[in-house]
């Protein structure tokens, strides 16, 4: 079972992204979009990409992070909002941390 | 009414900075809700009113300051260009906590001129010589 993770805050002031990590299965997908672009900064997502090798696919919103001025790196794919409803089609839920 | 009385009966103050004017506390990160186009447009209230306005920016607030962001590309109306007026209203104290650019990996540079970075010590102090306080 898949599962297609949307985090919409930031986890500089919310605790849904520490919440998002502690469920994340190998298969899943994590989509930053909203002020979840943020947490391209924070030192969760500096551990994530650490401690699972990249399994989990993560994604953001391309135009959502240019916006906020946020600098993408590189392993981080940038997708649109039609990306991600071809994206819930791939998974068989959806969980919206907001 | 009273509080201009007594403001005016107390001793001129020489540093614009040791005013008791109005703190406006900025901590919510720009696009995602409206506080930060509700304290812009107290501020620019105030300013017209030419009453005393500082601004700080803690937490997420910083990032209403950091260059190179657009708005338009959210289809929002882009707020945070209109911070370049603030030397308009006479709005001359901007001050960013720098444990929140650090915590966020920021550089210290911003959209506008005259915006001092402080420490924690220093960005509570400038606070705390305002009479009123508010936080958006």
């Amino acid at each position: 079972m898949s599962t297609l993770h949307l985090v919409r805050q930031s986890a500089f002031s919310r605790n849904d992204f520490e919440q998002c990590i502690s469920v994340l299965a190998e298969q899943d997908s994590l989509v930053l979009m909203d002020d979840g672009c943020y947490n391209l900064k924070h030192p969760l997502m500096a551990s994530l990409l650490k401690k699972d090798n990249n399994k989990v696919s993560i994604k953001v919103i391309s135009t959502h992070a240019q916006a906020r001025a946020v600098e993408v790196m590189a392993g981080i794919s940038q997708i649109t909002m039609a990306d991600v409803v071809e994206l819930t089609f791939n998974h068989n839920k959806v969980i919206t941390w907001q | 009414m009273t509080s201009i009385m007594q403001s005016e009966t107390q001793p001129q103050l020489t540093d614009a900075s040791t005013a008791l004017g109005v703190a406006i506390i900025n901590s919510k990160a720009p696009f995602s809700s409206n506080a930060g186009k509700d304290a812009l447009d107290v501020a620019l209230l105030f300013g017209s009113f030419e009453q005393k306005v500082s601004l700080f920016f803690q937490g997420d607030g910083v990032y209403q300051l950091i260059a190179n962001q657009d708005g338009s590309l959210l289809a929002i109306k882009d707020y945070l260009k209109t911070f370049s007026a603030f030397e308009f209203y006479d709005i001359e104290d901007v001050y960013v906590c720098q444990q929140s650019l650090i915590e966020r990996q920021l550089s210290k540079t911003f959209h506008i001129d005259n915006v001092q970075v402080l420490t924690n010590k220093a960005f509570a102090v400038a606070l705390s010589k305002h009479k009123h306080v508010l936080r958006f």
